[in-house]
């Protein structure tokens, strides 16, 4: 038997409401007891931690992250993403079909699974995807990948165009009981776009989508949600129409979620000014009404929760003029800090934040963590949330180095990552 | 102001090589009206004096064009600019060269740069492409176009072949009619007119509207007649004829009977109107063939030729800021 009292800690646990100076017992990888103040129930330690005041809060879920490996591992190998995971204090992700091979398939899930257990670290996740190689046109073997341990079916940076094979793949997915994951995007008004339509887009010469191509799709899929019993999530929300209808269905009673990402809290389309492609994203950065929205709504919690949306962009891919650059940006290293800027500016509680980065996440997708009640695993985080850093690309642990946030300074330094009770990073 | 320009029209031969704030020339958006003056006068001075060896700021200097998309008249335009000037000019095509085998713009920027030039002119059909290219070489970079951006060389021949004309832009009805969401043209002449007090005009088809470009400080009019109504300057802009099967408009036809420029619509604008257009023209899309080969009111062959002189001004001023 391994136990081990973390104290002296500021703990945030929005499972149990609990926010303030106490204490956590890990014994065996589980959590033991949690409370405020000094713990009366006396023991055998081990390990006994003085957090010195520090947070200690669940360990981020993050619920949007691509792998570029199997079939890019030169943009990032899976070893250095759980890596980077880890030192940003996530405890858990889940990662997006879109490999190459496409996770498609039971098999594909199985051998991401058993990699990522083999390398150790967070918890790894997989989604299956929607359709066979993402084609958007036939269904794959939801109930395969279900067995194989996928936890939600997606079809990754697409929409599923064809309304007929989308409420085939709610209803299916309902089966499963597993939720749906969908980037909501209209092609036909997006085609060729290279950035959020207005005034920016007619300054800069660049081709711009309007952002009712969002509401758009997600207001098809929640006409057809009302047919099935699934569970619908919209993941990476960035406009104003979209938030107010995802608002509207939670209201209806829909069993409807959603994330949002960094960006689209703290940028908007002015960024894109000087054609810089690290600031080209998808969906893309949209007006400053739009951001606001985002606040809003999670602050709200139309908007449930916060993924690091992390895509490993090649950086040749990059070095491009503004239209044929490749969208994505890195995201797991800058997480937190990021997150936390939102409860500096007073926009959002700190207990708020912390549910959006853990809580909400894991009960979207039924995983282990997000809280640390009795008996559950012990993933948690030590973090100072007021120490100052400058964003840096090039000292990330991720390989995936092209952040929209370079030079940024942020608040918020991750100390220490625990696992089932050990210690995934411990800052030197 | 009117009085000032017509002096500078009159004075331009006193007025020495501009000295740009900038090092590159990418876009006409932020330029001070006295630059751009100064550039016009310049321009002037140049028009008046068309031959080679009025000045040799040029003089070894070498000046490479870099054509990602196909331009006889801007390219020539520029090279000739550039020998009037006693510079070297190298021409780079990009259909057979290295780009064509796979080179990035930047892997491209980098070989050039090595050969040391003093001036890239760079078209290219992205927009901020000139820009990426201005962060990667040690030389000056002039836009002559990149997407839907900028063309800020074609807005300064426009304004120097009106000058020349009328003498002055201020108080001006200007309207440009015709494909405004993909020109850069349209972008790079709001800019400029725009900024010497034009009153401008965009007139369209809403499906060839930008989104909020009534923010840029001109009025929209979807009614041809309607917009030209009154103007001094009818510019008609280039429709590309992919645009006109159906997708931004319904036909070619439609297209030339609501938007296209012929003499019985010209009558709508004042009485001594002036034509322009930057070129190529599809003669029956956008406009007849009797508009734009009348002398007394098509200026479209000045454009041509005022090109040169516009050109000149921008090489020299970007040489003497290197000096």
């Amino acid at each position: 038997m391994t136990a081990i009292r973390f104290f002296d800690a500021h703990i945030i646990d929005p499972s149990q409401s609990i926010d303030g100076i106490g204490y956590l017992d890990v014994v065996d990888g589980v959590v033991d007891a949690i409370g405020l103040g000094t713990p009366l129930k006396t023991g055998k330690f081990e390990q006994v931690i003085d957090c010195k005041l520090s947070c200690l809060s669940p360990g981020l879920v993050d619920m949007r992250v691509q792998p570029a490996d199997p079939g890019s591992e030169h943009l990032e190998s899976l070893a250095t993403l759980l890596a980077a995971a880890a030192n940003g204090g996530i405890t858990a992700l889940a990662c997006l079909p879109d490999t190459r091979p496409v996770i498609d398939e039971a098999s594909a899930i199985d051998s991401l699974c058993l990699r990522a257990s083999r390398i150790g670290g967070s918890r790894l996740y997989a989604y299956g995807a929607a359709t066979k190689s993402l084609a958007g046109t036939e269904m794959a073997e939801l109930g395969l990948m279900a067995e194989a341990g996928a936890i939600g079916f997606t079809n990754s940076t697409t929409s599923i165009d064809d309304s007929l094979i989308m409420r085939r793949l709610l209803a299916y997915s309902s089966m499963l009981d597993k939720p749906f994951i969908q980037h909501c995007e209209d092609h036909a008004l997006t085609a060729d776009s290279e950035m959020n339509e207005g005034e920016t887009s007619t300054r800069l010469g660049l081709l711009g989508s309007p952002s009712e191509a969002e509401v758009i799709i997600i207001d098809r899929d929640l006409h057809l949600l009302r047919r099935t019993e699934a569970r619908y999530h919209v993941a990476h929300i960035s406009t104003r129409a979209g938030i107010e209808a995802v608002r509207q269905a939670k209201a209806e009673g829909l069993a409807v979620t959603a994330d949002t990402s960094p960006p689209y809290f703290l940028l908007n389309e002015l960024a894109i000014s000087t054609y810089n492609t690290a600031f080209k994203l998808s969906p893309p950065l949209r007006s400053e009404d739009d951001r606001q929205a985002v606040i809003e709504g999670l602050a709200d919690g139309a908007i449930d929760a916060i993924s690091s949306d992390h895509m490993p962009v090649d950086r040749d891919a990059k070095m491009q003029p503004f239209g044929p650059a490749q969208p994505g940006a890195s995201g797991v290293d800058t997480l937190l800090a990021l997150s936390l800027t939102l409860v500096h500016q007073g926009h959002i509680s700190m207990t708020r934040i912390i549910e959006a980065l853990s809580l909400a996440p894991a009960s979207i997708l039924d995983t282990t963590g997000g809280t640390l009640s009795p008996g559950g695993a012990a993933d948690f985080i030590l973090f100072r949330p007021d120490s100052s850093w400058i964003i840096a690309g090039a000292n990330f642990k991720s390989d995936s180095r092209i952040t929209p946030f370079e030079s940024h300074p942020v608040q918020g330094i991750v100390d220490a990552t625990y696992v089932d009770g050990a210690a995934i990073f411990l800052r030197q | 102001m009117t009085k000032q320009e017509t002096k500078g029209v009159q004075s331009h031969e006193a007025t020495g090589p501009v000295a740009l704030t900038s090092r590159h020339l990418l876009g006409i958006e932020g330029m001070s009206p006295i630059e751009i003056r100064s550039l016009l006068d310049r321009g002037h001075m140049f028009a008046d004096n068309p031959h080679d060896g009025v000045s040799d700021a040029l003089k070894g200097k070498t000046i490479i064009n870099l054509f990602y998309e196909n331009s006889t008249r801007t390219r020539v335009s520029f090279e000739l600019a550039a020998k009037r000037l006693g510079g070297s000019v190298l021409n780079i095509a990009v259909a057979g060269s290295s780009v064509k085998k796979g080179e990035t713009l930047l892997d491209t920027a980098t070989t050039l740069n090595a050969m040391h030039p003093d001036i890239l002119v760079i078209r290219h059909n992205c927009s901020g492409a000139a820009l990426l290219l201005s962060q990667h070489v040690d030389s000056a970079v002039i836009n002559a176009g990149d997407g839907r951006h900028e063309h800020p060389t074609q807005a300064l021949l426009d304004a120097l072949t009106i000058c020349r004309r009328i003498g002055r832009i201020e108080g001006l009805k200007i309207a440009i009619c015709g494909d405004i969401a993909n020109s850069r043209v349209a972008r790079s002449n709001i800019h400029l007119l725009g900024t010497l007090g034009a009153e401008l005009r965009l007139v369209c088809p809403v499906t060839l509207l930008p989104a909020n470009i009534g923010n840029m400080g001109v009025s929209v009019y979807t009614d041809f007649e309607a917009g030209i109504e009154g103007c001094d300057i009818v510019m008609m802009l280039r429709l590309q004829t992919e645009r006109m099967a159906g997708t931004e408009t319904p036909s070619q036809r439609e297209y030339f009977n609501l938007f296209g420029l012929d003499s019985g619509k010209l009558m709508r604008a004042a009485p001594k109107a002036l034509v322009m257009h930057p070129g190529p023209m599809n003669r029956g899309v956008e406009i007849d063939s009797a508009t734009a080969d009348d002398v007394e009111k098509s200026l479209i062959r000045t454009q041509v030729e005022m090109g040169v002189a516009a050109r000149m001004a921008c090489l020299e001023a970007l040489v003497t800021r290197q000096t």
